[in-house]
């Protein structure tokens, strides 16, 4: 009894070229990925940036001393934390030495509907999945506040080692980050211009600069007589509800109950708006506010700070909702 | 508007797998315990009515194998091995479309697979996937891992290559993956049973 030894069916062509396409795609985008060893049992993926630079995710380092990567080539190497931002979702590890193949970047951004595989590294070997891009859009914000510059969502199932592995296109290239940990569990990438941009100021200071003037708000809206009498070119405004002791609003004389109806000349309707003006690159300059008070229009010129460093627990609320 | 020029590769890739998929039903059988209590699937292996299957799928001496237009057979146990999950079933007919046979080794994560089987007795349905890790021990495959849909009744189903050759014998889903057990390892049962005759794993019922 031996295996039979029936013809060959006709050759696929298409799907043949396609299957060897997508191992290649792995096989090439493999050389640069990397296990990393700062958590309980399975290990995590991560990515090799440029040499003796891994980027991954910031939930899945669960351990920050004792930290160590093994290449793809098998060798492990020891690696110190060089900075983590929960509201991003990323971190950065510097390697013991200056190992490791940089991933190639894909030169154009994820579209709807595009073949992408999802590698990770949860062990000895790189493991693949293979799906799609199910929704792309504009810049948002994470519920921890962190700013990412494209929505990209994945058709991919997730498995061990997703997290801190690569989305990568059909020719092997990164297209970003997978995380499972930045919208209620679902497969997202972070993409490229993000991680460049978190990856830098992690690397030159261990953490995102953040800045900060240390209000609570609420939308309100406005009566009408308001309005009309102060020409507002909205009917809404954001309510101060909280000011934190010693903070730059505070120093700048806001008070409880001040409604803020322009930042920088621009109108205000959602936190969100005061809070995507206070940039890294803000800190240290005079922020413009226009705020009613006592049925009042007054300037105030808020000098933004650096937001102080929460933990990793620091929550939605305290991140994302408070300017 | 016009779509001649869009989609070609894709089209022509559909059209394939439709093809691919006629090729696999036409060497995967159904295999049913009397009474109908359990169901799994299996493949020909040999034109002389050889069939490799799952040995958890086997739960009786005389299973029924259904081969589609070629009706519902009684098939005897060959050999049984618990261990490995694999049974070996012979049933009385000859001409039958054996499956072309694969190499299991030459599957890299990333490659194309597909599934052919009966989950939860949906007869003949299909599922696409990639490998996303091979396994070994000792240098040797030991399981092909798969990002793919499978569900009980897949069970001693084929895994095949983009060319439509059996790779594994899909065997469980661990962790919303498909585990099959490779072509190499059905090829070293056969020869095993061969060599030592077909009843050397007998009495298999009582493993």
């Amino acid at each position: 009894m031996s295996a039979s030894s029936s013809p060959a069916p006709a050759p696929a062509t298409v799907l043949e070229s396609l299957s060897n396409d997508l191992s290649a795609a792995v096989r090439a985008a493999s050389a640069s990925m990397v296990a990393i060893h700062a958590r309980r049992r399975i290990p995590s993926s991560g990515i090799i940036w440029r040499p003796g630079i891994v980027v991954t995710t910031h939930h899945t380092i669960q351990r920050e001393d004792n930290i160590t990567v093994t290449l793809a080539d098998g060798t492990t190497v020891g690696a110190t934390l060089a900075g983590r931002d929960p509201t991003t979702d990323l971190a950065v590890l510097r390697l013991n030495s200056e190992v490791g193949v940089p991933i190639a970047r894909a030169p154009l951004g994820a579209q709807v509907g595009q073949l992408v595989l999802a590698l990770g590294m949860p062990g000895p070997s790189v493991t693949a999945a293979l799906g799609v891009v199910s929704a792309t859009g504009g810049e948002w914000r994470t519920w921890h506040g962190g700013r990412i510059d494209q929505f990209i969502r994945l058709d991919v199932a997730i498995y061990d080692g997703f997290s801190g592995g690569a989305t990568v296109d059909a020719g092997g290239r990164l297209l970003g980050i997978n995380s499972s940990g930045l919208a209620r569990a679902s497969a997202m990438t972070i993409p490229l211009a993000t991680v460049e941009r978190v990856a830098e100021q992690l690397l030159a200071s261990g953490r995102v600069r953040r800045g900060y003037i240390g209000l609570g708000v609420q939308p309100v809206r406005l009566p009408a007589g308001v309005v009309t009498q102060h020409a507002l070119s909205q009917p809404v405004g954001l309510m101060v509800v909280s000011i934190e002791e010693g903070a730059p609003a505070h120093a700048a004389g806001v008070s409880l109950g001040d409604v803020v109806v322009t930042c920088e000349g621009t109108p205000l309707a959602d936190p969100s708006e005061l809070l995507a003006s206070l940039t890294g690159e803000r800190i240290g300059t005079p922020l413009a506010l226009r705020v009613l008070r006592a049925g009042a229009l007054v300037e105030v010129a808020v000098t933004v700070g650096e937001r102080p460093r929460r933990g990793e627990g620091a929550s939605a609320h305290d991140a994302g909702r408070n300017g | 508007m016009n779509h001649d020029n869009h989609g070609g590769a894709a089209l022509a890739a559909g059209l394939e797998l439709d093809g691919l998929a006629s090729l696999v039903r036409s060497f995967t059988v159904r295999i049913e315990t009397r009474g109908g209590s359990s169901m799994g699937s299996g493949v020909v292996w040999q034109s002389d009515g050889l069939i490799v299957t799952n040995a958890h799928v086997v739960h009786d001496e005389r299973p029924l194998v259904s081969l589609g237009d070629a009706g519902t057979l009684d098939a005897r146990v060959v050999a049984l091995d618990r261990h490995r999950d694999l049974a070996l079933l012979s049933v009385d007919a000859d001409g039958l479309r054996a499956a072309p046979i694969g190499d299991a080794e030459s599957l890299r994560a990333g490659s194309l697979v597909l599934a052919l089987g009966h989950p939860h007795g949906v007869a003949n349905a299909m599922s696409l996937g990639v490998v996303h890790a091979v396994t070994t021990r000792r240098g040797m495959p030991r399981y092909i891992v798969a990002d793919l849909r499978l569900a009980p009744g897949n069970s001693g189903g084929p895994l095949v290559d983009s060319t439509g050759r059996v790779v594994g014998i899909n065997a469980m889903i661990v962790g919303g993956l498909g585990v099959a057990i490779p072509s190499t390892v059905e090829r070293r049962f056969l020869h095993e049973v061969s060599r030592s005759g077909a009843t050397s794993f007998a009495s298999p019922l009582a493993a």
